[in-house]
């Protein structure tokens, strides 16, 4: 096996990894001085040259929305981050927050200055208080007593204030307008589009903004340090770089994970997970968080990365891989998977609201027994009604799902119903 | 009854004690100071996390106190609190137990935990315990997948890899811990209103 490359883990199994101290010693924060001597327009450049894409779960070219937000002449700009991490299976911003807080808050002021932005929200979830967002801010406070954060950074003339706020609890203000409502102290309704955050008119508060997952800053220090060319050719094509996959499930050894992307699904298994645990073999994969089309043992030596995917009819989302085993029974597992989207759906678009509640209520009448055939067939059919027809994707994210466990694992479902 | 639709004309009674008040106005003059002068009423959500913090839920009279706060209408903030699950819009227990049930810890036993919870406490998800101890709910994903089966222990503190044997500990363990006391307002004996 090739010497595995970590850019985000790579201080992970230091004592106190989340210190200014380690991250110092591990030649953290020489990024910054180098970024705040380039032209803003040049880090942009090297991240559109990276290959960057979103690690939140569209895959979104980072550079690409960063150039959006620069063109726009409205000001202020700003950039959020999204630390709201709730999509089931989803485990790895919580894991930069804890365990390399500094190298996701160097990304984030070299992000800041690349879109000349001075008031920046790191929007975590609630639940976080006391972990994640007790350890992400106690890294602010280390750098601006540094001079990292605050007035004149560095003697560069930049200005920057990072603040932390925190969720209450609702799985759609991970969804980036949603987040946008709940930052300005609304429900997290998601907005209709365009205009999109990253334009006039879309943004916080109105403004152009650029809404950022935790992993995707948290590269920046080594693209400013070793350019975009280099970050690129660690992934595959169009996929530049590493990406940390949160494994759970019947795996050996379950975790967060740094592959380079597009690594197949069994590798990733096998040579970091220790395979499946004694006993399991493997029967499925949830490649990307829940929302995310299931696949097949067979389908394991699938690539990982953002086109693969997509070209399959799955998607490569959050990163969070569940591995089940022979004894899941698919039927269950969608029950399940349902209840969650049926609660968390928001309730302003019909066929979400409605559409979530039928389906969780088929499916739990089909698991207890008292299913026919005929509803399997209505999950299938209502879920392919929902698709593209509400305000954001939350509605897709549950049809994906449950149209993929249908065709695929349908014994399961047949073995359940009368007739 | 404090109307919800309309600002309330005088001043809104504060539903804190002297003491409360204080560590109120300190972390709502933090909260506030996050955001731009004119845009102060983004500091709601974390208003209301304040004030659940000192009062152990969400009292109609601390939604319209902080809403007369940020100058945001009962109606607006009562919009709000309800939309987040983080926001217990009835007494709780002192110490209130959510087990994760979403995917990876379903498939990590979650449902069998829960069924332990609640023969171990005598109660079902949704319930309190006739001491007002402990009460019961299921969380959707807590992010920690890895960890499965998670549990959350008054909003912020997670307990992972749980197990039946180490649920029994923990409820030992908060069996003497005080908890959160649950102020008393007119709501308590209201059971009508359903979170």
């Amino acid at each position: 096996m090739a010497e595995r490359i970590k850019i985000l883990s790579k201080d992970w199994d230091k004592p106190n990894s989340w210190s200014l101290e380690t991250y110092l010693a591990s030649g953290g924060y020489q990024s910054l001085p180098k970024a705040l001597k380039m032209q803003p327009q040049a880090i942009v450049d090297e991240v559109v040259k990276s290959n960057l894409r979103g690690r939140g779960g569209a895959g979104f070219p980072t550079g690409m929305k960063w150039n959006f937000v620069r063109k726009e002449t409205m000001t202020p700009k700003y950039l959020v981050i999204n630390a709201d991490e709730g999509e089931p299976a989803t485990f790895k911003d919580r894991a930069i927050l804890e365990w390399s807080p500094h190298m996701f808050i160097e990304g984030l002021i070299i992000g800041c200055f690349a879109l000349d932005c001075h008031l920046t929200y790191v929007y975590c979830r609630g639940e976080f208080r006391d972990g994640p967002i007790a350890r992400c801010q106690q890294a602010i406070d280390e750098a601006r007593a540094k001079g990292y954060i605050g007035k004149n950074i560095l003697g560069s003339g930049f200005d920057l204030d990072i603040h932390v706020v925190s969720g209450a609890g609702a799985y759609i203000c991970g969804e980036e307008t949603a987040l946008l409502e709940s930052l300005e102290g609304r429900k997290g309704y998601p907005r209709l589009k365009p205009p999109f955050p990253a334009n006039a008119g879309g943004g916080l508060w109105k403004s152009p903004t650029a809404v950022n997952n935790v992993e995707t800053l948290a590269n920046m220090p080594a693209i400013i340090e070793k350019g975009g060319e280099w970050f690129s050719s660690v992934g595959c094509a169009k996929n530049g770089g590493t990406r940390l996959f949160a494994v759970s499930g019947h795996v050996k050894k379950p975790g967060v994970y740094e592959a380079p992307m597009g690594i197949t699904f069994l590798d990733l298994l096998n040579d970091y997970c220790g395979g499946m645990r004694e006993g399991s073999t493997l029967k499925a994969i949830i490649p990307g968080g829940s929302s995310a089309a299931v696949m097949t043992a067979e389908e394991a030596v699938w690539a990982s990365d953002f086109d693969t995917l997509k070209a399959k009819k799955t998607m490569a989302g959050s990163g969070g891989v569940v591995y089940l085993d022979q004894n899941t029974n698919m039927a269950h597992a969608l029950a399940n998977v349902m209840r969650f989207y049926a609660h968390e759906s928001c309730g302003q678009c019909t066929p979400c609201r409605e559409g979530t509640g039928w389906l969780s209520k088929l499916l739990d009448k089909i698991v207890s027994g008292k299913g026919e055939k005929q509803d399997i067939d209505n999950v299938h059919q209502i879920s392919r009604q929902m698709e593209q027809k509400t305000i954001c994707a939350l509605a897709d994210g549950a049809a994906m799902p449950a149209k993929s466990f249908i065709e695929k694992f349908r014994a399961d479902f047949d073995a359940l119903v009368k007739g | 009854m404090i109307p919800l639709n309309t600002k309330p004309k005088g001043p809104v009674p504060s539903p804190f004690s002297a003491a409360q008040q204080a560590t109120f106005d300190a972390g709502f003059t933090k909260a506030v100071a996050k955001y731009p002068p004119e845009r102060s009423r983004a500091a709601l959500l974390p208003a209301l996390h304040l004030a659940q913090d000192l009062l152990g839920w969400l009292p109609e009279a601390a939604m319209a106190y902080v809403g007369s706060r940020l100058d945001i209408p009962p109606a607006r903030v009562r919009e709000v609190a309800t939309f987040y699950t983080m926001y217990k819009l009835k007494p709780q227990g002192r110490h209130h137990i959510e087990v994760c049930n979403s995917v990876s810890c379903w498939a990590m036993g979650s449902e069998d935990l829960i069924k332990h919870c609640e023969s171990k406490l005598g109660i079902h998800k949704g319930e309190i315990t006739a001491d007002g101890h402990f009460s019961l709910g299921e969380a959707a994903c807590l992010a920690g997948c890895g960890y499965a089966p998670a549990v959350l222990i008054n909003n912020y503190r997670y307990a992972e890899h749980m197990t039946a044997e180490k649920m029994d500990k923990l409820i030992e363990e908060l069996k003497s811990a005080p908890g959160n006391k649950m102020a008393d307002f007119p709501e308590n004996k209201d059971t009508g209103r359903a979170h």
